[in-house]
């Protein structure tokens, strides 16, 4: 069996991860669900499906469309509730020591407190607060869009979670910078950039000598948001000191490299999970190949390098 | 991962990974051979137009799988983000065969395949029809026929007698691959006259099925679901969604159905894509 090196350790100062390429909340499962693809475990971590105080159904109408550049989605963080999560999905983590972090989402603070408690008490590592999604209808954004309900949010989720703890903006405010700086001085460890875009798709069809229409919105991922989430990295880094995640149509190596170049310390995979269920193991392959081939020491060092 | 090379970060919170203790790992390259995946490149051995609007592609899998009528495999079609769940048509050692329409980028693709290209499959995925030793009514739909004349085959080795009937638009549509018992057209012409739907009550009561299966557009299968219970006959559905992950994931193809007397999501890529008639809440 070889070993392999520590070339790719990410330190997120705070938690340190085997490499920087994780999965992104909703596009993973709970756990091990791709492991008939991949070894799950060799990620740098999983962030697992958004995690509510009580179960969710999630939306009722269309939940999916595919679009030119990406796809529109409008599940409703349907999800087993953080009870569920702990008894049922959360040994699975552990027996197969995969590292992870839960993405948790409520509505109210209070939701969120409760949540952060419970992740704490089972001593969780590391937690993504969700105030970014786009597809419910009261709560999560609306922190999300609001300097002072995030620094709020943050503050009290920080008093009762003594775990790694990094935010999940929304790209759809004016400055993104604000909210970093406001999850940063509410205590975050980082922040994860970008959620979705908020979306729309119209689904024209012409059926028995009718026109019929299906209007599909939700968060908007994949190939056509990469541009969004670099400049929300770039914008980031420079108004930041805690490490940024960058999120954001990530397919390849060199989208990973653009990331890092743009200030982001691991990065996490989304859509691409599903049009390539082994993506994110191929990329933690395709990195540590670019820096041994290129002469670098180590991540850290190919760093360095991409950011002067 | 680390082990003494490691920096000591000592964390404000604590918290940290099981990072400081040394961990072997395999290269993700050697890791890949240590099962067989359900991510596979598959050459494709011959594609071929088999009726006005539907054609057949046969692929060469790398190796032998196991799958049973009613899952489907997912194919990577070239430049979009979702890949395209198709059941499977055929199925012999390490060939199968997909039959399907085109309807929209995605097929289009598939349809521009040659012999000897690759494509990227995921699969077999779901669950398939659960065959029961009862004689079996089979019910086709248009390109619904394709999972019900492999789950023949696999009832005609089993023993189990069967018949297959299947509607189509008009003669134009029926591919010319497949063996139906029993064939009716919108238009009439070809086979009986009239929507297979309208039939429905008189096979039951003429061919005294134990069993219903069906595949079809949306309408038949809930028709059918619908008539089966009449007559107190266990019907299996083979439900269709578009689907983002195929594995239960990401919860883009959930459908209501009803379980322990309360209503509740189920995936149509994971815990379907077959579902009793009898479970599946039909709007």
């Amino acid at each position: 069996m070889a070993v392999i090196t520590d070339i790719l350790q990410t330190d997120l100062n705070g938690i340190i991860l085997k490499n920087p390429i994780m999965t992104a909340s909703g596009t993973y499962g709970y756990n091990n669900e791709y492991d008939d693809f991949i070894n799950v475990s060799s990620l740098g971590a999983v962030v697992t499906k958004a995690i509510s105080l009580n179960p969710r159904e999630g939306n009722k109408h269309t939940r999916i469309t595919e679009t030119e550049a990406g796809m529109i989605n409008s599940i409703g963080l349907e999800n087993v509730g953080v009870e569920k999560f702990i008894n049922e999905k959360l040994p699975v983590l552990k027996s197969e020591n995969i590292d992870f972090f839960v993405n948790v989402a409520g509505s109210t603070i209070d939701e969120y407190c409760q949540v952060a408690k419970i992740c704490d008490d089972n001593n969780i590592k590391a937690m993504e607060l969700n105030v970014s999604c786009p597809n419910v209808k009261s709560g999560c954004l609306e922190f999300g869009v609001d300097e002072k309900s995030l620094y709020e949010l943050v503050s009290a989720v920080r008093k009762e979670y003594g775990g790694f703890l990094t935010v999940k903006l929304t790209p759809n405010v004016t400055s993104i910078e604000k909210l970093g700086i406001a999850a940063q001085n509410a205590g975050a460890n980082a922040v994860s950039a970008i959620n979705t875009l908020k979306g729309s798709k119209i689904k024209i069809s012409y059926i028995n000598g009718r026109v019929q229409k299906e209007i599909i919105t939700g968060g908007y991922s994949g190939r056509g948001i990469k541009p969004v989430a670099i400049g929300a990295v770039i914008r980031l880094s420079k108004a930041v000191d805690i490490p940024i995640i960058g999120i954001g149509g990530i397919e390849t190596l060199d989208d990973v490299l653009e990331f890092i170049a743009a200030g982001a310390e691991a990065v996490q995979i989304g859509t691409a999970n599903f049009t390539h269920p082994d993506i994110a193991q191929k990329l933690v392959q395709d990195l540590e190949k670019y820096i041994t081939d290129n002469g670098f020491k180590d991540l850290d060092e190919l760093k360095k390098e991409l950011r002067k | 991962m680390s082990g003494s090379k490691a920096k000591r970060m000592t964390s404000p919170n604590g918290a940290k990974f099981k990072t400081m203790r040394r961990v072997k790992l395999k290269k993700a390259s050697e890791m890949i051979q240590d099962k067989i995946k359900k991510i596979y490149k598959a050459k494709v051995a011959r594609i071929e137009k088999v009726s006005s609007n539907s054609h057949l592609i046969e692929i060469d899998l790398p190796f032998e799988i196991d799958i049973k009528a009613g899952q489907f495999i997912s194919i990577y079609c070239k430049g979009l983000t979702l890949r395209r769940p198709f059941s499977v048509y055929s199925h012999f050692g390490n060939k199968i065969g997909i039959l399907f329409k085109e309807r929209g980028a995605g097929t289009k693709y598939i349809k521009s395949l040659k012999p000897n290209d690759i494509i990227d499959i995921i699969g077999p995925l779901g669950n398939g029809f659960n065959i029961k030793n009862k004689k079996a009514l089979l019910v086709g739909a248009g390109i619904g026929a394709a999972p019900m004349a492999f789950l023949k085959s696999e009832l005609d080795k089993k023993g189990i007698e069967n018949l297959f009937v299947c509607g189509f638009l008009n003669k134009n549509e029926i591919p010319d691959c497949i063996n139906i018992d029993k064939i009716y057209t919108d238009d009439g012409s070809y086979g009986e006259e009239g929507s297979v739907l309208n039939y429905s009550d008189e096979l039951i009561n003429t061919y005294k099925p134990e069993i219903i299966y069906t595949c079809g557009p949306y309408i038949v299968l809930k028709t059918i679901a619908e008539t089966a219970q009449q007559y107190g006959l266990e019907v299996q559905v083979a439900m269709e969604k578009i689907m983002a992950c195929g594995i239960g994931v990401c919860r883009g193809c959930v459908i209501d159905i009803k379980k322990n007397g309360e209503i509740v999501n189920a995936t149509v890529c994971k815990d379907g894509p077959v579902f009793l008639g009898s479970e599946v809440v039909w709007q």
